[in-house]
C-alpha cells in the first residue's frame, strides 16, 4: 500500500490515491476514482534523488509517487542504466571519485584526444584548403600590416637565393617560398602562412647578422610548414571552441564569460608545444646542412640586442607566444654540443 | 479570456468570465531543491558526460533538468520535465555540427562564413519555433503538459524581419561618418536603436507569451510598450554610468603598463585577464538589470485563463546572485556550478505567484501528444538564446 495522487491526464485535478500491487497488477483507488492495470502496461519514470515517479498508465493518466515511498520491486527491469546512475549518484565516494574522474578526463581530452582528433582530421584535408587559407591571411594584411618591402634588391635576392638552397636539401617539405615585407606595427618578426609563404620582416633581416642566423629563423618557420602547425592549430582551437561551447551551453547564461578564460590559455598552450616542436625541427635541419645550430642562439641574442627594452623581461618580441627565451637558448646550446660531437669539434 | 478550441474541438464552458473577482487568491511557487543532492546527481553526470565524449550528456541534461522540475512546485504539486535524451542527443549533435563549421569556416573563407552565419540566420526562427515547442511540449504540470503552437510567419516576422529596420540608423550614421561628422553619426545611429530595439523586445516577449497553451487555454499578454522603453532607456544610462569607473580602470592599468615599459604584447595572458577583470563587473550589472526587469515584464503582462502572473525579481538581488555565483564559479574552477543554479532558481521561484479566484482545477488538456524534434532547444541554449517562460 503506498499513497500516490492520481492524475487523469485531461485535466489538473488532482486525487489523492492508495496504490497496491497484487501479483502482476497495480490497483489505484480513492476519492471516486479507481481502477487496475497489469505492471506491463505502466510505464515508470527513470529514479532521480529527490524526483517522484510518475507511472503512465494505459489510457494517459499517471500516477505519481513520491520518491522515497516507491517499492523497489514494482519496476525493477525499467530503466537499467539509469538506475545504475541512480546509485552512483547517492554515494558521496563516487561524489568525490567523480571530481577526480572529471578533472583527469578533462586533462586527457584537452592534452590528447583533442589535439590528436584536430591532428588526424587535419592530415586528410586536402592542401588546396592550406592554400585557401594562407591566401585569405595575406590577403587580410597586406596592405595594413604588411607594406611593400624597402630592403635593397640585392639584399632580398641573396637571401632568397640562401633560403632556395636551404630548403632543396630538405625532404619532406610542402613547396614553400619566402616573402619579405615592411611591416611597422609587427617589428622584427617572422612568420609561417599554411600556403607555404614564410613572411620576413624588414626589421628582423636588419637585426640579423649573418645569413646562418637568417637560416636559423627560416628553418624555425620550415618547421612549422613541415608539421603543418598552421592547419592544426585552427583545427585543435576551433575544437575547443565548440567543446567548451558545447560544455558551457549548459551551464550558465555567464558560462560565456568563464568560459573565454581556459579557451585562451589552452590555446596558448597549444602552441607553445608548435614552437618547441618547430625549434626541433630547426635545430636538426641546420644540423643536416652542417650549419651549427647556435646560429640559432646566434639569432635570439641579436634579436635581444636590438632590443634591449624587451631583455629584462626575458621574452622577445619575436613571437610573444614562444617558449621562454633562455629555455630555447639552452636547447639551442645543446644542440650545438651535439652538432659538434658528431663534426668532431670541441 | 481565451478559449482555446484549435485542433482539439473541445468546448470549455466560461465560467470566470462574468463572475465579479471577490475571492482572488495567490498561489506561490515553491522551490525546495538542495545544493547538496544536485551537486551529487550534476558531478556524476558531468564525469560520465566527458568520459563518453559527450553522448551521455543528453541523459545528464534530462537528469539534471528533472531535478530542477520536479523541485519547483506549484499549488503543492511539482511540475514534470518529460523529454527523452534520444532526440536531445540528435539536437546537439546537429548544433555541434553547425557551430563546429561556422567556427573552422572563419579560418579559411569569410565567405564562407557568412553563408554559414546566413543560413542559420535564416533557420533561426524556425529553430526558434521548433525549441519553444519541444520545451513547451515536454513541461507538464498535474499530468498536463504546456504546448506552444507552431507560428512560423510570427517568428520570422519578429526574430528576422523586425531586425531590418535597424539598417537604416545604422546605414545612416555610416553615411554621415563618411561625410565628415562621425559623432553625429553615432549619435543617430543609438537614437535609431533605442526607438527600434524595444519595439522588437516587446513584440518578440508578446509573441512568445501568445502561443503558449496550457490545459486548452491560450496564455494572454497585455502588452505596454511603453515599458521596454523604459527598460532600455535605464539600461543605456546604467551602461553610460559603468563606462566611466570602468574606462578609468582600464586607463590606469595602461598608463601603468607604458611607466613600467611593460609591452602589453609580451603579456597577453595578464593583459587579457585584467581586461576581463574591468569589464566584467559592467557586463554583470548591465546583464543582471536587464535579465531583471524584462523576466518581470514578461510575467507581469502575462495570464493565463482567470489567472495573473505576478514576478517581483530585485534588481540588486539578482546582481548580488548572479556576483556570488560567478565568484563562486570561478573560485571553485567550476564545481560550484550546481549551487549556484540553485540559489538562481529558489530566488526566481520566491518572486514568482499567480493571483486569480479560481481552484486551478478547470483547466482541460486537448488531445495532441506529437513528438517534438529538439533540434531548436539545443540550438538556442548553445547560441545562448533565453526564451523560456
Amino acid at each position: 500500500m503506498v499513497p500516490g495522487i492520481y492524475h487523469d491526464g485531461r485535466t489538473t485535478r488532482a486525487t489523492p490515491v492508495v496504490i497496491s500491487r497484487l501479483d502482476d497488477r497495480l490497483s489505484w483507488c480513492g476519492n471516486g476514482i479507481d481502477g487496475t492495470a497489469p505492471l506491463s502496461d505502466i510505464a515508470s519514470s527513470a529514479p532521480v534523488i529527490g524526483v517522484p515517479f510518475t507511472l503512465a498508465l494505459p489510457g494517459g493518466a499517471q500516477l505519481q509517487v513520491a520518491h522515497d515511498d516507491m517499492p523497489d520491486d514494482w519496476f525493477a527491469r525499467h530503466h537499467r542504466i539509469e538506475r545504475a546512475v541512480d546509485r552512483l549518484e547517492r554515494m558521496r565516494s563516487i561524489a568525490i571519485t567523480s571530481v577526480v574522474v572529471v578533472v583527469l578526463a578533462l586533462i586527457g581530452l584537452f592534452e590528447y584526444v583533442l589535439p590528436w582528433t584536430a591532428d588526424r582530421v587535419a592530415s586528410h584535408l586536402p592542401h588546396r584548403l592550406e592554400m585557401v587559407m594562407g591566401q585569405q591571411s595575406l590577403a587580410l594584411l597586406r596592405g595594413r600590416v604588411l607594406l611593400p618591402t624597402t630592403l635593397p634588391a640585392g639584399k632580398r635576392d641573396h637571401l632568397r637565393e640562401v633560403f632556395d638552397q636551404f630548403v632543396r636539401a630538405l625532404p619532406g617539405l610542402p613547396p614553400v617560398h619566402v616573402a619579405f615585407y615592411n611591416a611597422p606595427a609587427v617589428g622584427a618578426n617572422a612568420f609561417a602562412l599554411p600556403d607555404g609563404t614564410v613572411v620576413f620582416t624588414d626589421a628582423l633581416v636588419n637585426v640579423l647578422p649573418d645569413d646562418r642566423s637568417f637560416l636559423a629563423v627560416a628553418a624555425h618557420e620550415l618547421g612549422h610548414q613541415a608539421h603543418h602547425h598552421m592547419m592544426r592549430e585552427v583545427l585543435r582551437s576551433s575544437g575547443i571552441v565548440v567543446v567548451f561551447g558545447m560544455l558551457a551551453g549548459d551551464v550558465t547564461s555567464l558560462g560565456g564569460v568563464t568560459a573565454a578564460i581556459p579557451v585562451f590559455l589552452l590555446d596558448n598552450h597549444y602552441s607553445r608545444a608548435f614552437e618547441a616542436d618547430a625549434d626541433d625541427f630547426a635545430f636538426k635541419a641546420l644540423a643536416q646542412q652542417g650549419i651549427d645550430p647556435i646560429a640559432f642562439a646566434d639569432a635570439m641574442h641579436a634579436l635581444e640586442q636590438a632590443h634591449p627594452e624587451l631583455s629584462g623581461s626575458h621574452q622577445l618580441r619575436y613571437l610573444s607566444n614562444h617558449p621562454l627565451d633562455d629555455e630555447r637558448i639552452a636547447k639551442a646550446q645543446a644542440a650545438s654540443q651535439d652538432f659538434r660531437r658528431k663534426h668532431g669539434m670541441h | 479570456m481565451h478559449d482555446e478550441t484549435m485542433g482539439s474541438g473541445i468546448f470549455l464552458p466560461e465560467i470566470n468570465e462574468t463572475v465579479v473577482r471577490r475571492s482572488e487568491r495567490v498561489h506561490g511557487f515553491e522551490f525546495h531543491g538542495n545544493a547538496r543532492d544536485y551537486f551529487r546527481i550534476w558531478i556524476v553526470n558531468v564525469a560520465l558526460s566527458i568520459v563518453t565524449l559527450g553522448i551521455y550528456s543528453a541523459w545528464a541534461s534530462v537528469r539534471t533538468r528533472r531535478y530542477m522540475y520536479a523541485n519547483t512546485s506549484f499549488e503543492g504539486s511539482p511540475f514534470e520535465y518529460r523529454a527523452r535524451p534520444i532526440p536531445i542527443l540528435r539536437g546537439r549533435l546537429i548544433a555541434a555540427a553547425l557551430f563546429a563549421t561556422y567556427v573552422i569556416a572563419g579560418h579559411f573563407s569569410r565567405t564562407m562564413q557568412l553563408a554559414t552565419m546566413g543560413v542559420v540566420g535564416i533557420f533561426m526562427p524556425w529553430m526558434i519555433v521548433k525549441g519553444l515547442m519541444f520545451r513547451a511540449r515536454y513541461s507538464s504540470w498535474r499530468g498536463l503538459h504546456f504546448r506552444f503552437i507552431a507560428d512560423y510567419a510570427g517568428a520570422y516576422q519578429w526574430y528576422l524581419l523586425s531586425y531590418v529596420p535597424m539598417g537604416v540608423p545604422l546605414a545612416l550614421a555610416g553615411f554621415l561618418s563618411v561625410g565628415g561628422h562621425p559623432i553625429a553619426g553615432a549619435l543617430l545611429f543609438l537614437i535609431g536603436m533605442a526607438c527600434i530595439y524595444p519595439w522588437i523586445k516587446g513584440h518578440q516577449q508578446q509573441w512568445t507569451a501568445e502561443h503558449h497553451y496550457f490545459g486548452g487555454k491560450a496564455f494572454r499578454f497585455k502588452s505596454e510598450l511603453s515599458a521596454y522603453y523604459r527598460i532600455y532607456g535605464a539600461a543605456v544610462g546604467i551602461a553610460l554610468l559603468c563606462m566611466i569607473p570602468t574606462g578609468m580602470l582600464l586607463g590606469m592599468i595602461v598608463g601603468a603598463m607604458v611607466k613600467g615599459h611593460v609591452d602589453p604584447k609580451q603579456h597577453p595572458v595578464s593583459v587579457i585577464l585584467s581586461t576581463y577583470l574591468c569589464i566584467a563587473p559592467m557586463y554583470l550589472i548591465m546583464w543582471s538589470y536587464i535579465h531583471t526587469r524584462m523576466t518581470n515584464a514578461l510575467y507581469n503582462q502575462a495570464s493565463l485563463a482567470g489567472y495573473r502572473f505576478q514576478s517581483s525579481l530585485e534588481f540588486w538581488s539578482m546582481f548580488r546572485i548572479y556576483l556570488t555565483n560567478a565568484l563562486a564559479i570561478v573560485f571553485t574552477l567550476g564545481l560550484a556550478v550546481p549551487w549556484a543554479k540553485i540559489q538562481m532558481v529558489r530566488y526566481r521561484a520566491s518572486c514568482l505567484r499567480v493571483v486569480g479566484e479560481g481552484t486551478l482545477d478547470e483547466f482541460v488538456q486537448s488531445s495532441s501528444s506529437a513528438d517534438v524534434s529538439a533540434t531548436g532547444t539545443e540550438i538556442d541554449s548553445l547560441l545562448g538564446f533565453d526564451i523560456g517562460l
